[in-house]
């Protein structure tokens, strides 16, 4: 089962500087934050979808569909329903809703800005470009990792549900909270595993040298170029555009 | 810490009057070993379960006592440059290890960032990285896969990936922890055959390993047993010696036995080995000796379990991981599905129980449609044993783990007390039921993952690659087990790739390559077809293939040596 978020092409995206794609991912973060009104959100939101086209990386928002949408609807319906009303006054319904639309069209723009930067980003840029930034080599690489790892995790949760269900656990039956205990034998072997894997993987990052103290180095890797300037600027403008939306 | 100030290339490893002994828990590793390995020279290292071989490699490349709680006294060197007491981060990777489980090494976006890891992490100039590179993925055959996804390499690939990381940090001692365990016969012929083309950089090679045959092309083996050496020597003496190899929990290779059992002189290669015994002389009588058959029912005459028709199968990306497979289980057979690496065994096994449902074509189980079939049903019937006993053990004790398959069935009180003991029993694992599964030993958690399906009382037991990563002694205790339970009238299915497995304990065979089932019939048929036995990557025992050269129709050394001593 194909997993991993990382989506290998050969786009105008993929090859932009990583150091150029980590500061714009947080301008577009930063503007995401500041918008409040559902419109101009929807018109981010929009940009990054047409970014993940033609990055040629749309099967990532597909197969984080299973999040994005429930994560959508289950936002509005919370944030209108506890939309905060003046003491005394009838709440306003209409604005309830932009109010959830709002938050729910943030969270969007987050999640996909950050799926399509996975999307078009090595793990090994990412980190060379946290590290360019201030970010300690050691912090950086366990973050990226994570991203890595995440996916192979998931695979053995699966394997391990797989396991028990042979052995007649139920899954797909009784409460809420007892499906969530049924979880039990499926979360020990994961974790035990988890943690025989994370030893295994600290002998294999010893071995080549992970600890060898000296510089650090890579394959060679190309410049920021005109490309980058232009994202970075666009980036910028964004974020700057957005202080002074209304 | 010593300081490493690195060595000159070439150098000798010594390792003298060593001693290790963990402390966390507190367990004896290795007392008094003693070892020197010259560069350029390969050294085979063999023992049983906790005979110290992983200890000695992990302590020569300084992550025993660097990073696991460990005493060690005595000497570690290479030339000149003590060994013992240095950071790992120091040796600067002059000293590597492969190990048993490769994916584990494996955590970089393509196969070519993959290699330039470890050079990266010297500080190796971006240039030369990229030489580097190149050069390793030519030397181990992968220069073509440079911009894949290590995830979706074969088995055989990983491995040769794994050696290759290892290799672009250009290092002076290459340290193999099992490296071709989980690989096909193809699969480990690719990766020894890469390590053949490494032998000439002059580097110090040591190799544990559980099987002879991969190792015969070793300078030299060591024989190791409860954390001692116990004989070292030129490979082609030693491995002759079948009573030590015995003693020291490996198994003898199979045309060593043989010579000892006819009292001769034999090469060790079949093609020497089958000229020697024609020169000899091969009694008539022992071209038409007829094979003893494992006990059991034959295919034909067995009542039919499971149908299985037309199936087929393709995954998200386009690969077709099942085509067109069809055929029929019989009660009380004892299967061997076999096949190389991504050929489609463990999918095939995972439509048998329910876990995947025939998207096209059909399974039946007792000629009702199978995919109708709640899963919970389908598992009382037919058994599934993961290949890995840790994605099952989760409970506090063994008793607790056995219980909880016939317990989410209903069972209950004394009845499932009764069950337990009984599984436990069938096992041979009552002695150790009130203790917690994770400390067990791999064979005995790999006889708990069978006890706790088998609890369930299955009709069907299915395991994929069940002897994975177990020593000689466990393997013989886990098939022995098989086929008492075989005996007593289940029928069982078994995923491996060990030639022996499959001709000592299997009736039939179900071959796969590619998605498709290109033999299903009676194992001796299968062995009789060379051609097709070599497109699907699976190799007879050395035995059989000597006993197939010479008409005989035998399986295992005790049958071609009663046939070869049968009177004409």
């Amino acid at each position: 089962m194909a997993l991993s978020l990382y989506f290998d092409r050969s786009s105008w995206l993929h090859r932009r500087h990583p150091i150029a794609k980590v500061l714009v991912l947080v301008l577009l973060f930063f503007a995401a934050f500041l918008l409040a009104d559902p419109l101009p959100l929807a018109c981010l939101f929009v940009l990054v979808f047409a970014v993940t086209a033609s990055a040629r990386a749309l099967p990532v928002l597909h197969r984080m569909r299973w999040l994005m949408i429930p994560v959508f609807f289950f936002t509005v319906i919370i944030w209108t329903l506890f939309y905060p009303a003046t003491a005394g006054a009838p709440v306003d319904r209409w604005a309830a809703l932009r109010y959830g639309l709002a938050m729910a069209l943030r969270l969007e723009t987050f999640l996909a800005t950050g799926f399509v930067f996975l999307a078009t980003t090595t793990i090994e840029e990412f980190a060379f470009a946290l590290a360019r930034l201030g970010v300690p080599y050691r912090a950086g690489f366990v973050l990226t990792l994570a991203f890595r790892l995440v996916p192979v995790f998931f695979e053995a949760a699966l394997t391990v549900r797989d396991a028990q269900r042979c052995r007649g656990l139920d899954f797909a039956s009784g409460s809420v909270a007892t499906r969530i205990a049924r979880y039990g034998p499926v979360i020990v072997p994961v974790f035990i595993g988890g943690l025989r894997r994370a030893d295994q993987m600290a002998f294999a990052l010893e071995v080549r040298g992970f600890s060898a103290g000296r510089p650090r180095t890579s394959l060679p890797r190309p410049g920021i170029d005109a490309g980058d300037l232009w994202l970075l600027a666009t980036g910028v403008a964004i974020a700057v555009a957005t202080l002074v939306v209304p | 810490m010593t300081a490493f100030t690195g060595c000159a290339g070439g150098a000798s490893l010594v390792v003298r009057d060593f001693t290790c002994r963990y402390t966390d828990p507190p367990a004896p590793a290795l007392a008094g070993v003693s070892l020197a390995v010259a560069p350029g020279e390969l050294v085979a290292i063999m023992g049983a379960s906790g005979a110290g071989k992983s200890t000695l490699l992990r302590c020569i490349n300084a992550l025993v006592p660097a990073l696991v709680p460990a005493v060690c006294d005595g000497e570690i060197r290479l030339g000149a440059q003590p060994l013992l007491g240095v950071e790992v981060g120091d040796l600067g990777g002059r000293v590597a290890m492969v190990f048993q489980d490769f994916e584990a090494q494996l955590f970089s976006t393509n196969v070519r960032l993959e290699v330039a890891f470890g050079p990266g992490q010297l500080g190796v100039e971006p240039g030369e990285i990229a030489a580097r590179v190149e050069r390793t993925l030519a030397l181990v055959n992968l220069a073509d896969c440079g911009d894949r996804d290590p995830s979706t390499l074969s088995g055989g690939q990983k491995q040769r990936l794994a050696i290759a990381s290892i290799l672009a940090m250009e290092p002076e001692v290459l340290l193999l922890d099992e490296p071709a365990t989980d690989l096909d016969p193809i699969g480990r012929r690719e990766f020894y055959a890469a390590l053949e083309s490494v032998r000439g950089k002059r580097l110090v090679l040591l190799a544990v390993e559980h099987e002879v045959d991969p190792v015969l092309r070793a300078d030299r083996l060591v024989l190791m047993s409860a954390g001692r050496i116990v004989a070292a020597g030129p490979t082609a003496a030693l491995v002759r010696d079948v009573d030590l190899f015995t003693a020291c929990g490996v198994r003898p290779h199979d045309l060593a036995v043989l010579a000892r059992r006819l009292g001769c002189d034999l090469p060790l290669d079949v093609d020497g080995a089958v000229a020697a015994l024609r020169a000899r002389g091969v009694p008539e009588s022992a071209r038409t000796a007829p094979a003893a058959a494992p006990a059991g029912r034959t295919a034909a005459a067995a009542p039919p379990i499971l149908e299985v028709r037309g199936l087929a199968r393709v995954y998200e990306d386009g690969t077709h991981a099942l085509a067109d497979v069809s055929f029929t289980l019989g009660s009380g057979e004892f299967v061997a599905l076999i096949g190389q690496n991504g050929s489609g065994k463990t999918t095939l096994a995972k439509h048998l129980n329910g876990l995947l449902r025939a998207e096209v074509g059909e399974v039946r189980l007792d000629g009702a449609d199978l995919g109708a079939l709640p899963l919970e049903r389908v598992a009382r019937e037919i058994g599934y044993v993961f290949q890995n006993p840790d994605h099952q053990l989760f409970a506090a004790t063994v008793a607790d783990e056995v219980a909880f398959g016939p317990r989410n069935f209903g069972l209950a009180g004394e009845a499932l007390a009764a069950r337990v003991d009984e599984t436990l029993a069938a096992v041979g694992l009552a002695a150790v039921r009130d203790e917690d599964p994770c400390l067990l030993r791999k064979g005995e958690r790999q006889r708990l993952a069978v006890a706790t399906v088998l609890a369930m009382a299955p009709r069907v037991l299915i395991l994929d690659e069940p002897t994975t990563g177990l020593d000689y002694p466990q393997v013989r205790a886990m098939l022995e087990l098989l086929a008492r339970l075989h005996a007593a009238g289940t029928t069982i299915v078994v995923i491996t790739h060990s030639p022996w497995v499959v001709v000592e304990y299997a009736e039939r065979a179900l071959l796969m390559r590619r998605g498709r089932l290109v033999f299903d019939g009676a194992l001796g048929e299968l062995l009789d077809d060379e051609p097709l036995l070599r497109s699907a990557a699976f190799e007879a025992p050395p035995a059989v293939r000597v006993a197939r050269a010479l008409g005989i129709a035998a399986r295992t050394v005790d049958e071609l040596v009663r046939a070869l001593e049968s009177e004409d």
